[in-house]
């Protein structure tokens, strides 16, 4: 029982990384319809960055936060403005295409920088925990699902009450429309691919605290991104927090399963991408719009 | 084509490796292509049918089998099999569900295998070599699996197969309106493709002697023939081919000379490719109008 709190504990702290990711992956996905092969890389970029700045100015990393979102906004803005702009309406094969030599791209870059050593963000808090009922809780991750948590908020209440929030809202309804009513589309969308990268350093920042850092870091998250996405509910940011903590929680309890068939082995551990893939299949065939999602046609 | 049948005349080793190659990645362009390009179902996940072929050689080689005619025949059944299996579900999908849904397909094959010991784990497997002497069969083997795809290529394009696959690809609805069984032919082109692939690797893994998950299921391998496919042509017979020829070309030049920054300049020339030649160099040379027509066609679905 308590090994089951335990688990139930870790996959919903674990959720909240996911959902953070989830968000800015979401926010591309929903309103520009591309899925940007990049946003691990992002991730990767804003990991490293926390790491240079705790290195060269101790720097700690919940402060850090905003250096990340700040870099990796414009970073993204960038991108979106010089060279995804081109393509963005084309079918899927061309913005996967891109966005995948992208991430090559900013990965080798990394790998000049940093190497492919891995690396590590140590605080004097990285192994601090405390226990309620016999369940241990490290303080790292339960910051990092706060902020989260805050984060997700933020989206929210900036996504629906503000005008630039309404804009993107209307872009990602009908482009068309959008533009006839005065709606920089072209500006409207970088901003978007902006904030999507900038939550993408946010989230590796956070990742930083608690994960080994490497070039190709960010890869595993790209697919868990995608699965969660379709999981809460394409373009909905409650939608990203509920499917990041419930599929944080699916995983940590798929990764214990352990069975032994005559002299083969198999842990759940290893087989992280294949839980990812049967919970797709499940979900595209149970509940195609998600949990928070609305039907569309 | 024949002109490459005279590559092992050669007598170097390194060369007829990188033109193996060259075949290799053409081959595994024209798999993507009958499923990607005549289709219009964008895989992400084609290394999966590579590996599964190349793992088949691997075992088969375990039990004492060293034939590459038995070989592929066992990896074309093998993936057949698993395609229709993996189909039936994942051809349900479309636009970017399929495509992430094939990437996953992928990435959870590769988990698996890594974690069965019969099939080495981690560790990887050897397989047995003919002697250095003989070791242009593995050369002539691949050019007689390409030409295979290419003619293949060729005659479906031309079939009633052929023409089901580009209504499929141009309109799903209607194609079934005209008695097109989505489902069956959008199979039959996965099968198909798989097939392709897996030939490759079945040829593959016994050439290179030493098999292991991240050779047979590489991110090279599963992108390579994408780009390939998209710089020559999709959808096109000779397509596959020429962007084959030019990006394996220069990617052996840029490993060769820039050892270190090589995967620089190929996420650098995938990006230039999508953004200068969405549609490929088939079109380019077929293009009337001169510079012009090629500069407004990139401003196309410009936001």
């Amino acid at each position: 029982m308590q090994l089951l709190g335990q688990d139930l504990v870790n996959g919903i702290l674990a959720g909240g990384i996911l959902a953070v990711v989830a968000l800015g992956f979401s926010l591309v996905w929903g309103i520009m319809n591309i899925i940007n092969l990049a946003h691990g890389a992002y991730i990767m970029l804003g990991a490293y960055l926390t790491y240079q700045l705790f290195q060269t100015f101790h720097l700690d990393p919940f402060l850090s936060l905003p250096v990340s979102f700040a870099a990796l906004f414009v970073l993204g803005y960038l991108v979106q403005r010089l060279l995804i702009n081109w393509v963005a309406r084309a079918p899927v094969l061309t913005t996967f295409l891109l966005t995948f030599g992208l991430s090559l791209l900013l990965v080798n870059v990394a790998l000049l920088i940093w190497t492919g050593d891995t690396r590590g963000v140590t605080t004097s808090y990285s192994g601090a925990n405390f226990s309620i009922v016999g369940i241990t809780i490290p303080w790292a991750k339960l910051y990092t699902l706060l902020v989260a948590l805050a984060i997700t908020g933020v989206m929210h209440v900036w996504l629906t009450r503000t005008k630039t929030g309404r804009a993107i809202r209307a872009t990602s309804m009908d482009i068309g429309a959008a533009q006839l009513s005065g709606v920089r589309t072209a500006q409207i969308y970088a901003i978007v691919y902006g904030l999507s990268a900038g939550l993408a350093g946010v989230a590796g920042t956070l990742i930083s605290l608690s994960y080994a850092l490497t070039p190709t870091m960010g890869d595993p998250f790209l697919i868990k991104a995608f699965v969660v996405c379709v999981l809460g509910g394409l373009g909905s940011v409650q939608g990203a927090l509920i499917g990041g903590i419930v599929y944080g929680i699916v995983e940590a309890f798929a990764t214990q399963i352990d069975v032994t068939i005559g002299t083969q082995h198999i842990s759940g551990s290893g087989l992280q991408d294949a839980i990812a893939l049967v919970v797709l299949l499940i979900v595209l065939i149970v509940r195609p719009t998600g949990i928070a999602g609305k039907a569309t046609a | 084509m024949a002109l490459l049948l005279a590559v092992p005349l050669t007598h170097n080793g390194y060369i007829e490796i990188v033109f193996r190659n060259i075949l290799m990645y053409a081959t595994m362009a024209y798999g993507w292509n009958m499923i990607g390009g005549y289709t219009g179902y964008v895989s992400f996940g084609q290394v999966a049918f590579f590996g599964l072929g190349a793992y088949c050689s691997a075992v088969l080689s375990q039990f004492g089998v060293d034939n590459l005619l038995a070989d592929v025949l066992v990896a074309c059944a093998v993936n057949g099999g698993f395609a229709v299996l993996v189909g039936l579900p994942v051809l349900q999908l479309k636009g970017h569900y399929f495509a992430i849904a094939t990437l996953g397909v992928a990435l959870a094959l590769t988990d698996i295998i890594a974690n069965l010991d019969a099939l080495g784990g981690t560790a990887g497997m050897r397989l047995r070599q003919v002697d250095e002497a003989h070791f242009s069969v593995y050369y002539y083997a691949m050019w007689i699996v390409a030409l295979a795809a290419i003619l293949a290529t060729y005659f479906i394009a031309r079939s009633k197969l052929g023409y089901a696959f580009v209504a499929i690809r141009e309109n799903e609805d209607a194609a079934a309106v005209l008695g097109i069984s989505p489902r069956r032919y959008k199979i039959t082109a996965w099968a198909i493709s798989a097939m392709m692939a897996g030939s490759a690797g079945a040829v593959f893994a016994p050439a290179n002697g030493f098999l292991d998950p991240s050779i047979g299921f590489s991110v090279d391998s599963n992108v390579f023939p994408i780009v390939m496919a998209l710089l020559g042509g999709i959808g096109t017979v000779a397509g596959p081919f020429i962007g084959a020829i030019i990006l394996a070309g220069a990617n052996e030049l840029l490993q060769r000379y820039f050892i270190k920054i090589h995967t620089l300049f190929f996420g650098a020339m995938i990006v230039l490719v999508v953004l200068l030649l969405p549609r490929g160099l088939v079109w380019l040379f077929g293009l009337r109008g001169g510079v012009r027509t090629w500069l407004k066609s990139l401003t196309e679905y410009k936001a």
